[in-house]
């Protein structure tokens, strides 16, 4: 298992009460990693078989790669744990997203550290110049017109509203869209969603990827945390058709 | 919690220098233009925040027929709205609203990662991507609440979304009492992010 998709119920990861800091970005720089992340979003070369079909050959960019959430998600969940912890959310972003960069060969490790040791000495250098408007606006576009999941099926939903479903303990594999501490709980179906929505990539034995039903399932605390003795209270969870079965 | 840990004495000008280095890079080996990221940047001040959000819950409040809708289709509603391009896109492919009333409070979460409605919402703040409000919010919503300065009687029913698939959840707010003479552009100028993510009720300023 991996701690990270396990967060759901964890306790005393911090002291209370909770920090309440209302700010998107605490640090100017953090505008500028999501702005690359969003870059990548938009130009990733998946999105020409995305519903809209986006031209994504025709955009002079040397970007040649598959980026979606999934990819970053990926980052944050291979990391080890304390790693998790220790960082603050846009620094894993910072993290996973230089290491992609270097991985895939669009940069070299060498580079990117002298170029920040320059950096931290010139801290108002400008940007290169390069302007590209093809590039920005397919950006732009994507952030219009989105990457939607729903696909056609030949096929109906597993199962019904008020049915009763256990979710499955499924392998752990390298990303997943599974609240951990669901695994082995049952719940009550409560709206079945129209339409089959497909994954941004293959999850392996996880079981994402092929367009599926989803599904909303009521679960009460105290089926989760065996702890809670009353609570008035209700977790709505979205599940993926493969991560539930029926119950009894 | 970052007592906890250790970092460098230079963390936040060496972060700030290694994403300079980062996006000069990938301007320099024509992967991004000079102008991209301020375009994303400027895109969510114009385009996709909470002023969105914002004006549809006080159009809700204000039309019964439209708060129905809204409700049972939420992107046919928001089709209604004289909002910029792009509602139905980038993270609000699939939104839907929960309303709270006297009886239920709903609270939005992404325990997984920090999935949000960003057409309507913008982007989503730090509380909502700490590890320590995800984890604690399934579980334990009233303390976190009254943590946040929101107490619930005990027979308000708590519903918690864990947004953990392509849905992008949001909440419609409960009107506050004492805006029945007010139009819709002053009664949006209430509605926080925190009143739409379930977190806040919508105070009138004394």
């Amino acid at each position: 298992m991996k701690l990270q998709h396990y967060l759901g119920g964890l306790e005393g990861i911090d002291t209370e009460p909770l920090n309440f800091e209302k700010r998107v970005f605490v640090e100017p720089w953090e505008t500028r990693i999501f702005g690359i992340h969003v870059a990548m979003m938009g130009l990733s070369k998946h999105l020409n078989k995305a519903l809209p079909q986006y031209p994504i050959e025709n955009v002079p960019t040397k970007f040649n790669s598959i980026w979606t959430w999934a990819d970053l998600r990926k980052g944050a969940e291979a990391m080890n744990p304390f790693d998790y912890f220790r960082f603050r959310y846009y620094e894993k972003w910072l993290g996973g997203i230089s290491s992609f960069f270097v991985q895939s060969g669009y940069i070299t490790q060498e580079e990117l550290d002298a170029r920040t040791a320059t950096y931290l000495e010139k801290t108002d250098a400008p940007n290169p110049s390069m302007f590209e408007p093809a590039i920005d606006d397919q950006v732009i576009d994507y952030l219009h017109r989105g990457d939607p999941a729903i696909r056609e099926v030949d096929r109906q939903p597993k199962f019904n509203v008020g049915q009763k479903v256990l979710v499955k303990d499924v392998p752990t594999t390298e990303h997943t869209r599974l609240p951990g501490y669901l695994r082995n709980k049952t719940g009550i179906v409560d709206e079945v969603y129209q339409g089959a929505y497909a994954y941004l990539c293959s999850t392996g034995a996880d079981g994402l990827g092929e367009p599926m039903y989803v599904y909303s399932v009521k679960f009460d605390p105290k089926d989760i945390w065996s702890d809670i003795t009353q609570s008035n209270s209700w977790v709505y969870a979205d599940l993926f058709e493969v991560y539930v079965e029926a119950a009894e | 919690m970052s007592e906890r840990f250790s970092y460098r004495d230079d963390r936040e000008a060496y972060n700030a220098a290694r994403v300079k280095a980062l996006e000069s890079l990938l301007i320099e080996k024509g992967i991004i233009s000079s102008e991209t990221v301020d375009k994303v940047l400027g895109f969510f001040e114009t385009d996709f925040g909470p002023f969105n959000g914002a004006k549809l819950v006080a159009k809700a409040w204000a039309d019964p027929e439209f708060k129905a809708r809204l409700l049972s289709d939420t992107p046919a509603a928001i089709a209604q709205m004289d909002f910029p391009l792009g509602m139905a896109g980038a993270e609000g492919e699939y939104m839907k609203v929960v309303e709270n009333t006297p009886k239920v409070h709903n609270l939005i979460v992404c325990t997984l990662c920090s999935c949000y409605p960003w057409p309507m919402l913008g982007l989503p703040p730090y509380w909502y991507k700490d590890p320590t409000f995800r984890s604690r919010a399934v579980k334990e919503p009233r303390k976190v609440l009254q943590e946040f300065g929101l107490e619930l009687d005990e027979s308000k029913e708590v519903r918690v979304w864990d947004s953990s698939a392509q849905i992008r959840w949001f909440v419609l707010p409960e009107r506050p009492i004492g805006t029945e003479d007010m139009s819709e552009a002053e009664l949006a100028a209430l509605v926080t992010p925190e009143a739409m993510m379930g977190v806040a009720q919508v105070k009138v300023p004394a």
